[in-house]
C-alpha cells in the first residue's frame, strides 16, 4: 500500500492542491493521513512517520507540502519501479548532486516534469527548476527538494526526521543525510507534480540563513560537495565574504538587466496601443465590453 | 602657472575619444595638460604611469584620473575641484563615496554621495541616474563631505598624493584600485572627500565579468588592511562563524537572483500576453489595412515605419 501524508498549518492550500493530486494519484488501499502540523517541520513529519509505519503492508510513504499538486496518475507505479532497488530509500521530484549546503540546487540539478505555477503578474506556470539548468530524472542524487518525498518502509521504519532544526529549511538535505549515512540511496524521479507557489523561492530569507548555518554546522565536513573538514577558517571567511559581495552585486546588477528588458517590451506594448488604428477602434472595444457585461447580467443564476 | 592635469589610461581608443575625451575638454581649462596614455598592463601600473607624468609638472594643482568611458558633465569642474583642495588636509576627491566602508564593495557601506549616471546600452540603452544626481531629489543623507573611500571612475589628486603615493600594482589588475589608494590616504592621516561635481559613467549593467579578479582583490585587499584600517578586512565573531554567515548570505544572494530572473520571466510573458491578445483582437486585424499603408508592412505594428519618401521609393522599386 502506497500511503500519503500531509502536515497542514493552512487548510485552504491542502484542499486546493495536495488534495486533488492526492486523490488522482491514491489506489483504492492508499491511507491518507492529512494531519495539522504540529511544532517543527521534523516533529510534524515524524508523526506522519510513525502513522505509516504501522502499516505492515506499507510500499512507500509519500509526504506532500500542501502546496504540491500530484498531477501524475501513474505515480504509484513510478514509485513501484524506483524503490524496486531495496537500496533506494527515498524519491523525489527534484534533486541534485555536489551538495554543499541548503543551496543544494547550487550543485548539479536533476528534475523531473515539475511545473510551478504562480498567481502574480496575473499568473502563468513555468518549469520548475528551470533557473538550476537541470538534467532529466530519474538519477542518483545526494538530496532531493522537501515538497515531495516518497519514503520506502526502511526509511519509515528506521528514521526520524530531526525534530531540532527549527527555522524550517534544510529538514530534507538533514534527511536526505541520515539516509546516505546509512549506506542508503536517494534518487529522483520522473513524477509530474505541479508545485503552486510564489515566484519568490524563499520568502523567510533571514531564516533560511540561520538554516544555512544550524546545517552547516551540524554536517561540517561530511555534505559530498565538500573536500572534508576545514582546515584554514580564515582563508575560507575570507573567501565566503568577498563572494557574497560578488553574488549581490551580480544579483542587484542583474535585476537591473531584467527591469531594462521589461520595459523595451512594455515600451513596445505602449507603442501599440497608442497607434492611430488602435485608439481609432477603442468605441468598437468599449461597446464589445457593455456587451459582455450585459450578456452576463442577462444569464440566470447557476443552481445552488 | 599653477594647472589642473587630466590623465586616462586607454585600451579602447573610440571609447576614449567617445565618451572620456568630450567631458575633459568640457572640464579642463586652457593650461591643462591631458595625458591620453594607452594603458601600460594593470590599471595601478597605468595609474602610476600618469602619476609619474603629472609630477613632472611644475605647480600641479591637481591630477583628474578619468576612466576611458566616463564623462565629465560639469563646465565648472576645475573650480569646484580647488574648493575640494582648498583644505590642505585633503588628499583625494570624487564625485561618488561612502562611508563606514569595509571592502572593496564600497557600495555596501553607507553611501553618501552619488552624482552620477549609470549609462547602459544593453536593451536599446538606458540612463540609470545615481541618488544624488539632482539634489533636489536627493535622500536625506546625500551629503559632501568626508568619505572611508571614492568610486574610481573619477578621482581626482592633490598634488601631496601625486607626490607621496602610488597605485598597489601587487593587488591585481584592475578591481580595487580605488579602495586601496583611499586606505593609502586615510592612513597617511589625509582624507578623502565628495565634492560636487557630476559625471556619466558609461558601462554595461554587469558589474564584472568574471567574478574571480574580484573576488581575489577583495580577499588580498582584506588581508592587507586587516588591523590597520578599523573596521576593514574585519568582522563579528570567530573565523569560522563569519565564514558560516558569509556562505549563507552569499546563497542568500543567489537565491534573490534566482528570484529575480523567475520574476522576470513571469513579466515578459505577462507583457508578451498583452501584445499577443492584442494582435489577435479583431479590432486589430480590422484596421491592418491602414498600418499596412501607413508602415508600408504587414501590418504586424513592428514594422519600422518608413518616411514617405522612402515608402514611395519602395513602391516604386517594386512596381518596376
Amino acid at each position: 500500500m502506497i500511503a500519503f501524508g500531509c502536515a497542514i498549518s493552512e487548510p485552504d492550500p491542502y484542499r486546493r492542491y495536495a488534495e486533488p493530486g492526492i486523490k488522482r494519484a491514491a489506489e483504492p488501499d492508499s491511507a491518507i493521513f492529512p494531519f495539522a502540523s504540529v511544532g517543527t517541520i521534523g516533529r510534524s513529519y515524524n508523526l506522519l512517520l510513525d502513522a505509516a509505519a504501522a502499516h505492515e503492508d506499507l510500499e512507500a510513504l509519500v509526504i506532500l507540502h500542501p502546496h504540491t499538486e500530484i498531477t501524475d496518475p501513474s505515480l504509484g507505479a513510478k514509485l513501484r519501479e524506483a524503490l524496486a532497488d531495496p537500496e533506494v530509500a527515498v524519491v523525489g521530484c527534484a534533486g541534485a548532486t555536489g551538495v554543499r549546503s541548503i543551496a543544494w540546487w547550487d550543485g548539479a540539478v536533476s528534475a523531473g516534469p515539475i511545473t510551478q505555477r504562480y498567481v502574480e503578474y496575473h499568473g502563468g506556470e513555468v518549469p520548475g527548476f528551470a533557473w538550476a539548468h537541470p538534467t532529466p530524472a530519474p538519477a542518483e542524487v545526494e538530496v532531493v527538494d522537501g515538497f515531495l518525498l516518497a519514503l520506502s518502509p526502511w526509511a519509515v521504519r528506521n528514521l526520524r526526521f530531526d525534530e531540532g532544526l527549527m527555522f524550517g529549511h534544510g529538514f530534507d538535505l538533514d534527511f536526505c543525510m541520515v539516509v546516505r549515512q546509512a549506506g542508503r540511496k536517494v534518487v529522483t524521479a520522473e513524477l509530474e507534480v505541479t508545485h503552486h507557489r510564489a515566484l519568490e523561492l524563499i520568502s523567510d530569507l533571514e531564516l533560511w540563513v540561520e538554516s544555512h548555518i544550524v546545517i552547516g554546522r551540524k554536517w561540517e565536513g561530511k555534505l559530498p560537495g565538500q573536500d572534508g573538514p576545514t582546515v584554514d577558517w580564515k582563508a575560507r571567511a575570507r573567501r565566503a565574504e568577498a563572494e557574497r559581495e560578488a553574488a549581490r552585486a551580480i544579483a542587484y546588477s542583474r535585476r537591473l538587466a531584467f527591469d531594462a528588458g521589461v520595459e523595451t517590451l512594455e515600451k513596445q506594448l505602449t507603442g501599440l496601443t497608442e497607434t492611430p488604428s488602435w485608439r481609432l477602434t477603442a468605441p468598437l472595444r468599449l461597446a464589445n465590453r457593455l456587451r459582455h457585461g450585459l450578456q452576463a447580467r442577462r444569464q440566470p443564476p447557476a443552481a445552488a | 602657472m599653477a594647472m589642473i592635469a587630466f590623465g586616462s589610461a586607454i585600451t579602447k581608443p573610440e571609447v576614449y575619444r567617445r565618451y572620456a575625451e568630450p567631458g575633459i575638454r568640457l572640464g579642463a581649462e586652457a593650461g591643462s595638460e591631458v595625458f591620453a596614455m594607452p594603458s601600460v598592463g594593470s590599471i595601478f601600473a597605468s595609474y602610476n604611469a600618469l602619476i609619474d607624468q603629472a609630477r613632472a609638472c611644475e605647480e600641479l594643482e591637481a591630477l583628474v584620473l578619468v576612466h576611458q568611458d566616463a564623462t565629465i558633465v560639469d563646465a565648472h569642474f576645475c573650480e569646484v575641484v580647488r574648493g575640494a583642495l582648498a583644505d590642505p588636509e585633503v588628499g583625494i576627491v570624487g564625485c561618488v563615496g561612502a562611508i563606514d566602508v569595509r571592502s572593496i564593495a564600497w557600495w555596501e557601506g553607507s553611501v553618501t554621495l552619488a552624482s552620477f549616471v549609470h549609462r547602459y546600452h544593453e536593451h536599446g540603452g538606458g540612463d540609470l541616474p545615481a541618488f544624488s544626481w539632482v539634489w533636489e531629489e536627493a535622500p536625506p543623507y546625500a551629503r559632501l563631505g568626508e568619505v572611508d573611500t571614492l568610486d574610481g571612475f573619477l578621482l581626482v589628486l592633490s598634488p601631496w598624493a601625486v607626490e607621496n603615493l602610488r597605485f598597489d600594482e601587487s593587488l591585481g589588475q584592475f578591481h580595487g584600485y580605488d579602495f586601496d589608494f583611499c586606505l593609502q590616504v586615510r592612513a597617511a592621516g589625509k582624507k578623502a572627500v565628495t565634492a560636487d561635481f557630476r559625471a556619466i559613467h558609461n558601462h554595461a549593467l554587469e558589474p564584472f565579468d568574471d567574478p574571480e579578479p574580484w573576488i581575489q582583490a577583495h580577499v588580498r585587499i582584506a588581508e592587507k588592511w586587516d588591523g590597520r584600517i578599523p573596521g576593514v578586512g574585519t568582522g563579528a565573531g570567530s573565523w569560522e562563524d563569519r565564514a558560516r554567515r558569509a556562505e549563507a548570505d552569499r546563497d542568500a544572494a543567489r537565491v534573490v537572483d534566482h528570484t529575480n530572473a523567475l520574476q522576470y520571466a513571469a513579466r515578459v510573458q505577462e507583457v508578451q500576453r498583452g501584445i499577443d491578445e492584442m494582435r489577435e483582437s479583431i479590432s486589430w486585424r480590422l484596421t491592418a489595412p491602414l498600418r499596412r499603408w501607413r508602415g508600408g508592412g504587414a501590418g504586424g505594428g513592428t514594422t519600422p515605419r518608413l518616411p514617405l519618401r522612402a515608402r514611395l521609393a519602395r513602391s516604386e522599386t517594386r512596381d518596376r
